[in-house]
């Protein structure tokens, strides 16, 4: 049943890219975010899988480099559209930051724990933790840029936007 | 500093609000009285006061509650408990916060001092109501609201607002757990199971897991997924038993202690951090504990897995 589009690497990647949103719209739901919210979450959500995604993919990092660096991208985007919305970060970082929390890790940690191979389930564990601190240092890291710097950006922003307009 | 913190962390105060708060007179230094009063003494003290101050302090209160109940971080509770106090005249309202209780105190020029304190019971997250207490604070701080009583009255809206309704939820966690599914590299029939369990595992979880503990309901839910999933496998509708439950669990990863325990580590919050990444760790235990259990059982029923 539809196997042919899990065949196909271009149609796989693309079917992953929009779970990756998806995910986090139906995280947003999940957590009650307003509505209106919904599109900027899942899109912060999608860009940040997108950058893991691809950063794993192509074995351009490590899954913890690659992690760290999604975080970061998903903890800048979610302050810039938290100006622009005006409202609070945590909106769009609960749903962004989703994707990225090793949740595959605690599973395969479980599994092999159960089939009794110790040094796995070790290896899986450290794996997940060492993810983990990779996003605690990512977000600490972009919540420490002053806020003057997002409310510039977007005000230039919108100065672009008016200008174009006009 | 405190201005420093204040700038680097303020979301967004409109441009009113930072006028406003320049115009705000110097923090008084913290006059604590002396000795204590004795208590009869206490309570002439507080007839003695205008009304205002203490109306202003139970709404700060009203506030900080909602807020730090919907999942709010440790600062920004703080910080708007200080917009509105300020906004209302009293501007050396000192609050203290943790996850689960508010302490905040103030003074007046007479020197007399005011202190309450909340318990505020760890319960689930619902962040519309913090958008709209952010947004009313925001309100109050640009000078929308002239009175206590409105914005009390806004805020009795706000803490009534339904948020999604149950159905809603139940389809959000099937949802994600069929799109996390697709995203860990399983396949259609994998994510249909995960999209199934999702949906059972939260009807269960807003169901019967709402009376039990946190503990309790989030072993017993990874526990069900779990067997939903493999009665899949044990069916043949998928060989891929590991992805479909990976799906599944998502919904229960304990997201929102999780990263707000970052963010008020990062705040520098570090003791309501730590009970936060406490609390999360305790979700990702649970959920191991509830998947393990049900993976012991099935080898020991069945002899194994086959892969």
């Amino acid at each position: 049943m539809m196997d042919f589009l899990f065949e196909n690497t271009v149609t796989l990647t693309i079917i992953q890219l929009f779970a990756g949103c998806f995910g986090s719209i139906a995280f947003s739901i999940l957590y009650g975010v307003p509505r209106k919210y919904y599109a900027v979450g899942g899109l912060v959500g999608g860009i940040g899988w997108a950058a893991y995604f691809v950063l794993d993919y192509l074995d351009l990092a490590s899954v913890t480099v690659a992690t760290f660096i999604a975080t970061l991208l998903v903890a800048f985007l979610s302050r810039l559209c938290a100006v622009w919305q005006k409202c609070p970060v945590t909106i769009f970082l609960i749903a962004g930051i989703f994707p990225l929390v090793p949740g595959a890790g605690i599973y395969w940690t479980v599994y092999y724990l159960v089939m009794g191979n110790q040094a796995e389930a070790g290896a899986r564990g450290f794996t997940a933790f060492k993810l983990v601190m990779a996003i605690v240092i990512g977000i600490v890291m972009v919540l420490d840029i002053p806020n003057k710097f997002f409310r510039m950006m977007s005000k230039e922003k919108r100065e672009e936007d008016r200008r174009g307009r006009v | 500093m405190e201005e420093r913190e204040t700038e680097q962390r303020a979301e967004l105060p409109a441009e009113q609000l930072a006028e406003q708060l320049a115009e705000q007179p110097a923090e008084l230094p913290e006059e604590l009285p002396a000795q204590e009063p004795e208590p009869a003494e206490q309570q002439d003290k507080s007839a003695a006061q205008p009304v205002d101050q203490d109306d202003v302090l139970d709404l700060v209160m009203d506030i900080g509650h909602l807020l730090l109940e919907n999942g709010a971080e440790i600062y920004r509770v703080e910080e708007t408990i200080q917009r509105v106090a300020n906004y209302y005249g009293v501007d050396t309202a000192h609050a203290f916060i943790l996850t689960n209780g508010i302490f905040v105190s103030a003074d007046n020029a007479k020197g007399n001092s005011f202190a309450k304190v909340d318990y505020i019971p760890v319960k689930g997250a619902q962040l519309d109501r913090v958008v709209a207490v952010n947004q009313l604070s925001r309100e109050i701080a640009a000078g929308k609201y002239d009175s206590i009583a409105e914005a009390r009255e806004e805020l009795r809206r706000i803490r009534a607002m339904k948020g999604k309704p149950k159905w809603a939820k139940i389809l959000g966690s099937g949802l994600s757990a069929a799109c996390f599914c697709l995203m860990f590299g399983g396949r259609f029939p994998e994510a249909l199971v995960a999209l199934c369990a999702g949906l059972l595992m939260y009807l269960f979880i807003l169901g019967p897991g709402q009376k039990m503990s946190k503990i309790v309901s989030i072993i017993l839910g990874s526990a069900l997924v779990s067997v939903v999933c493999l009665a899949c496998y044990r069916l043949r509708l998928s060989d891929d038993f590991s992805h479909m439950i990976i799906g599944s669990i998502i919904p229960l990863i304990p997201g929102i202690p999780f990263t707000n325990g970052i963010r008020d580590i990062a705040n520098g919050d570090y003791l309501s951090g730590i009970v936060r990444m406490l609390d999360a760790l305790l979700g990702f235990l649970c959920i191991a504990i509830g998947v393990g259990i049900v993976m012991s059982a099935y080898q020991w029923i069945f002899g194994g897995f086959v892969l």
